[in-house]
């Protein structure tokens, strides 16, 4: 008489908390995940390929379209991938502005993490909480170099110009508000019941999986592995600061956010640094007005605020564009930790890892 | 306060029923909007912003000259806090007319059956609300037919209001759960279906909560209850102990009554789209959005009635160490009541903007394992303090 029936869902492409277009096709038993397969593509524009097609100077512009709440990071890496492609020395003050502002943004990406992670829970105070310390790092990147969200920061060499002037102020009063921010979300969440109910224990993925499944940044840190390219293979000037790396053993949806909060704490430390060692000097290195390139193969890792954003260039003989760019994207691989993240749990958990992955679809789908 | 009983004719209680059933739905309809700009407004300033600030208090309308003068002096306007308060003769008429789409598949006369129901149970409740113990005022002597008849504070006075209350307030989960059915698409379906089992698991403490005023007061009309409860007369002075534990689990069983946060799992935006009112649009959807914040104001108001000392200014029968010949703070007065329903509205806000969702297996452990033993022992508590003291 009664039929037992398994459920199959679309969640997403339109959907309030797949952040962007993330379709999950959920097969549901009552609200308990059976089987998930995480579909991508719908943001697909082929930014690799187009790449190859445009010179090193003109790539970048399409760096700042991947992860796009980040994109001063998708800038470093492309800049500093070029640049050791052709073997370029980038003055020193030039790499402080680009660590500053990268730090910046992996703040600016952090506090999005946190707004819409919290929100999706449900707790909608900290989304504007949250948003309005960003606003403050916007209006930073705005000073700098004119966009609040497609940067194009970074030119190949160092910098296009020197910082404007009063923007070490503003920086500077920022880091003196920042620290209470952050305790603020904390008051809000950390010794919450139910955001420890929600995340303690939900969506577990053990150091063991993520090296499997290739999984870095926040969620790998949060399994016990304290893997940061910023320590493992310095770039920018982080060889000169002074951070730790947050690690927790849970693994979990919560250990996770602590990672975050921590790490957020450190970006403050390392921007403070920045401010107060800025050397003096030119922040462009002579370079010529075309690159032309050897036969030759560079991968360059940085740590984007999801994880291990990578650049693979190929370069041939007197080349003006780049023979093969590939990017190691942090979100497309991390995303593939979903399935095994909440298959077996409830619904609810779905968007809790979802959220606590912080996937960013322009990177997913390039 | 004894109501001394005028005898009226047939015509004269038609006419003074409707009048009445008239006055509280105007009222109702004036709060219902009302607690939606106010929802508008607390959590944006809970959220540091403004919240809604179009409509009046800008730079143009009939305070536009005033605010223009006041912004030029670098001052912000004396409207500002109220900026946006027609907002909700905005979104009425938005909701009036939309366009009301009835999906293909659906199911057509349940799914308009849905939101009527929802919409009944929720103001049906009223009738057995007593906002003031007696009478409020009497008709004026010249006007004809009703001249002179007393103008109550309740619609109907029951004697078994609370079980119809009661009785009502579980049929809007039908409403819920029919509209979500005959939507015939997925996302309602989850939603109805944890509504469901939300409803059910937290009628059973909301109603063993209540069954302390129930056996303190020993009676079952929302009157009578509301009276002895207030004015604590005949309370034992340990009854507050019982009191106090029933309001937490009360208030908190009405949050999950009511689908609010942190119980608004029907609803869960980020989680299930719109929940069980996916489908719906236009009125329809109206019909259960008022649905909603008419069950807050049930809610507010059996809390007030029982428990904060409905009518009188102290709650949990602290009334008694007043003497009831001290003027104003003595004596029964519907702004007691108004205030502390505007006070539990808040807290309704108050708590969207702070807490975040429970999962739906964390929903049940909070009401079977945690909120139904605890009214069961407070139940005994009181029973114990009623007969052995």
């Amino acid at each position: 008489m009664f039929k037992n029936e398994e459920m199959e869902i679309n969640l997403g492409p339109q959907h309030p908390s797949t952040h962007g277009v993330l379709r999950v096709k959920l097969r549901l038993d009552g609200e308990t995940v059976t089987h998930c397969t995480p579909v991508i593509g719908y943001l697909h524009r082929g930014v690799e390929k187009i790449c190859e097609n445009k010179t090193y100077f003109q790539g970048q512009v399409w760096t700042d379209r991947m992860d796009y709440v980040a994109s001063i990071s998708n800038n470093l890496g492309w800049a500093e991938g070029v640049e050791k492609l052709f073997g370029i020395e980038v003055p020193r003050r030039a790499k402080y502005i680009r660590t500053m502002l990268t730090e910046q943004n992996r703040l600016a990406s952090h506090l999005l993490w946190l707004a819409t992670h919290a929100l999706d829970i449900g707790a909608m105070t900290v989304f504007l909480y949250a948003f309005r310390e960003r606003e403050y790092l916007l209006d930073l990147f705005e000073a700098f170099c004119g966009a609040r969200l497609t940067t194009t920061a970074f030119r190949i060499g160092g910098l296009r110009e020197d910082l404007p002037p009063g923007f070490i102020k503003k920086a500077q009063a920022f880091q003196d508000l920042f620290l209470d921010c952050v305790d603020e979300y904390e008051t809000l969440l950390t010794e919450n019941r139910i955001w420890k109910k929600r995340t303690i224990g939900v969506a577990k993925l053990n150091a063991e999986d993520c090296i499997a499944l290739g999984v870095t940044g926040p969620v790998l840190r949060a399994a016990g592995v304290p893997y940061d390219i910023r320590k493992a293979f310095p770039n920018a000037a982080y060889a000169e600061m002074d951070f730790e790396i947050p690690t927790r053993t849970e693994a979990d949806t919560y250990a996770r956010y602590l990672v975050r909060l921590a790490e957020m704490r450190q970006s403050h430390r390392i921007i403070q640094q920045c401010i107060d060692g800025l050397p003096e000097g030119p922040v462009m290195a002579k370079i010529p007005k075309i690159l032309k390139s050897e036969v030759n193969e560079v991968y360059h890792p940085i740590e984007a605020p999801k994880g291990e954003l990578g650049y693979y260039f190929v370069g041939e003989k007197g080349g003006l564009n780049p023979y093969r760019m590939h990017v190691r994207a942090p979100s497309f691989v991390n995303l593939q930790a979903l399935p095994k993240m909440i298959e077996g749990r409830l619904l609810a958990d779905v968007i809790a890892a979802i959220g606590t992955l912080d996937v960013v679809l322009g990177e997913i789908d390039r | 306060m004894p109501t001394q009983a005028i005898p009226m004719t047939l015509t004269q209680t038609l006419i003074m029923g409707v009048i009445q059933i008239l006055a509280v739905l105007i009222v109702i309809f004036i709060i219902v909007p009302l607690t939606t700009f106010a929802e508008r407004k607390v959590i944006g300033y809970i959220q540091v912003r403004l919240g809604a600030t179009r409509l009046a208090g800008g730079h143009v309308g009939i305070t536009g000259p005033m605010n223009r003068i006041m912004w030029g002096m670098g001052k912000v306007p004396m409207l500002s806090i109220l900026r946006g308060l027609p907002i909700f003769i905005a979104d009425a008429l938005k909701l009036i007319t939309k366009e009301d789409i009835i999906p293909a598949k659906a199911d057509r006369g349940v799914f308009t059956l849905a939101p009527i129901i929802s919409v009944m149970a929720a103001f049906g409740v009223f009738a057995c609300v007593a906002y003031y113990p007696g009478v409020m005022f009497y008709m004026p002597k010249s006007w004809p037919v009703i001249g002179g008849l007393p103008f109550q504070g309740f619609i109907t006075d029951v004697n078994v209001g609370l079980l119809f209350i009661l009785g009502l307030a579980s049929v809007g989960v039908y409403g819920i759960v029919l509209g979500a059915w005959a939507s015939n698409s997925k996302y309602p379906l989850l939603g109805s279906l944890r509504s469901a089992a939300q409803i059910v698991s937290y009628e059973v403490p909301l109603t063993l909560s209540l069954l302390v005023p129930v056996l303190l007061s020993g009676s079952l009309s929302f009157k009578d209850m509301s009276v002895a409860l207030s004015t604590g007369k005949d309370l034992n002075p340990l009854a507050i102990i019982p009191l106090f534990i029933g309001f937490f689990v009360y208030l908190t069983c009405g949050f999950a009554e009511t689908n609010r946060v942190p119980f608004d799992l029907a609803e869960a935006e980020t989680e299930l789209v719109a929940g069980f009112h996916t489908e719906y649009s236009g009125m329809k959807f109206g019909f259960f959005y008022l649905a909603e914040y008419a069950n807050m104001i049930v809610v507010s108001s059996l809390a007030t009635a029982f428990f904060l000392g409905g009518h009188y200014l102290l709650p949990f029968g602290l009334q008694r160490f007043i003497p009831a010949t001290m003027p104003i703070i003595g004596g029964p007065s519907f702004f007691f009541f108004f205030a502390k329903i505007l006070c539990i509205l808040f807290v309704f806000l108050w708590v969207r903007a702070t807490l975040p969702r429970y999962r739906y297996d964390q929903l049940m452990d909070v009401g079977w394992k945690y909120l139904i033993p605890l009214t069961l022992v407070n139940l005994f508590l009181a029973a114990i303090i009623r007969f052995a003291f």
